[in-house]
């Protein structure tokens, strides 16, 4: 019991250092602007500060991103067991019962529901055109495509776009912070933990379950959201797992580049990053 | 007089060599598009055995990726703290896991359709092509392939899978192993052995029980 506790206390003593280290004070002071020659030759391109650091001296390897390593692999092996306890019986029977076309369509109908909190999320980035296309999808899936059953507005040049509160931090400037593995719900950063926590707590559709006294409909929704994104990347996983060396590393390496990706968007025009020729010599 | 022609020399050599550096995106495009049409045909041919399927994924990589210089980025900076026979043997280890990963992965991919949206010039003078695989559930798959040309020769440099850079997140994957392995090469050199073992007999089984495969 004693070691549990001091687990926890030592957890929390980090997360508040984490939380200290990262605070957004430095962000948006001046920003940097440079003239792009990719994808949008001539346009103008403003990073804040930090941004601008991180794209010159990228962090020199993943592994300094997780200064709780010991705590996350824990976790990581926790949440692994109860994926075999309970999310793949669960899930082997949602495959079983539910042909792949029915499961796409709960998928659509979920994002659909999410579309709200993305709406938000646009508006907080200060993302007008995009705020546009998610209100317009959102009505046109809500009532041509039957509460979100069908996806009508993807066929209407109205590209589906995923926003988070995380995300909405990162175009604030704040850095990811150190990664984090929650329990059950898995990979994440410190900045994206607190933008789990922000898109809960702002999301237009639980506030009207909230004072509609239908909390059970937020738990129920978010309960169905991990068994669809489960059951959707179950064959991925699987596959993954078994090509790789180090399952943990491997996960934590796609999450933090994927969410890098997903920040940047189409700023993504400076990938130099890679295996070049002069690595052969 | 003899200073113009100073100038326009000094001018065509500086096109010379930018031509020779840089490479033409269209070029790169083309190239994709052809190992697309490549690994689409091995996919569509159901006659193919795991082992002629794994045989030609391996040509592949042989002739369009540049493997020494992926696994030399892959390793970071543990290639310099390698002996000459580990970084061989390191090598030769990456590339069978590599062609037994895909090899098995493939399997499972048969109707996809495989498209080279764009490309764009890098500050480093390699190509990033754009694609996207659409999947037969109508999901689509972005990839991105960064492409370097060497000796007039057009090499896979490295793939990004939705923005997720293989090279760089199987470089954190070895740094841990060995990491783990108490910043031992070797503990990485064992696990990889281990791995094309495990895959191989795994890629077997697959191939009597398709759809048993849990």
């Amino acid at each position: 019991m004693f070691t549990i506790k001091k687990v926890i206390n030592r957890t929390f003593q980090l997360l508040l250092i984490a939380a200290l280290l990262t605070l957004p004070v430095y962000a948006q002071e001046d920003a940097w602007t440079y003239t792009t020659t990719d994808e949008h030759p001539g346009e103008q391109v403003t990073l804040s500060p930090q941004e601008y650091a991180e794209d010159r001296n990228p962090p020199k390897s993943l592994e300094d991103l997780d200064p709780m390593e010991p705590v996350n692999r824990w976790i990581f092996e926790f949440n692994e067991f109860f994926d075999f306890i309970l999310f793949n019986p669960v899930g082997f029977v949602y495959r079983t019962i539910l042909p792949e076309e029915l499961r796409i369509r709960v998928g659509y109908i979920l994002r659909n529901i999410s579309e709200p909190i993305v709406f938000v999320n646009n508006l907080l980035q200060g993302n007008v055109e995009d705020a546009r296309i998610t209100l317009a999808r959102l009505v046109v899936n809500s009532t041509i495509g039957i509460g979100g059953i069908f996806d009508v507005s993807s066929s209407l040049d109205l590209p589906y776009k995923r926003e988070d509160f995380g995300l909405t931090l990162a175009s604030w400037g704040v850095s990811p912070g150190p990664y984090i593995v929650l329990p059950i719900l898995g990979p994440s950063t410190l900045r994206d933990t607190c933008g789990r926590i922000g898109d809960y707590a702002f999301d237009p559709v639980n506030w009207w379950a909230f004072f509609d006294d239908k909390a059970y409909y937020s738990y129920g929704r978010t309960a169905l959201q991990i068994i669809d994104a489960k059951a959707d990347s179950h064959q991925i996983m699987k596959e993954l797992e078994k090509g790789t060396l180090d399952y943990y590393a491997t996960i934590r390496a796609w999450y933090i580049e994927r969410r890098k990706a997903l920040a940047r968007k189409e700023l993504a025009g400076d990938n130099t990053e890679t295996p070049h020729p002069d690595d052969e010599d | 007089m003899l200073r113009k022609i100073f100038f326009t020399v000094t001018v065509l050599l500086f096109c010379l060599q930018t031509t020779a550096s840089a490479l033409d995106p269209k070029k790169a495009e083309l190239f994709m598009e052809d190992i697309g049409d490549k690994v689409i045909s091995i996919l569509a041919n159901s006659h193919l055995s795991i082992e002629q399927r794994r045989s030609q994924f391996k040509e592949i990589l042989d002739t369009k990726f540049n493997l020494r210089a992926i696994g030399k980025f892959v390793l970071g900076r543990h290639w310099k703290e390698a002996t000459q026979e580990e970084q061989e043997l390191f090598l030769s280890l990456f590339k069978s896991t590599t062609i037994a990963n895909y090899a098995s992965r493939f399997q499972e991919y048969t109707t996809e359709k495989f498209e080279v949206l764009s490309s764009r010039l890098e500050k480093d003078g390699g190509v990033t092509v754009l694609t996207q695989i659409i999947r037969s559930s109508g999901q689509k798959i972005t990839i991105d392939w960064k492409i370097f040309e060497k000796e007039k020769e057009l090499r896979i440099y490295d793939v990004a899978l939705e923005g997720i850079s293989m090279g760089i997140t199987q470089r954190s994957e070895f740094s841990a192993v060995i990491q783990n392995a108490g910043g031992k090469i070797r503990g990485l050199l064992e696990a990889l052995k281990a791995k094309v073992q495990g895959l191989t007999q795994t890629g077997q089984i697959q191939t009597e029980h398709p759809e048993y495969e849990q």
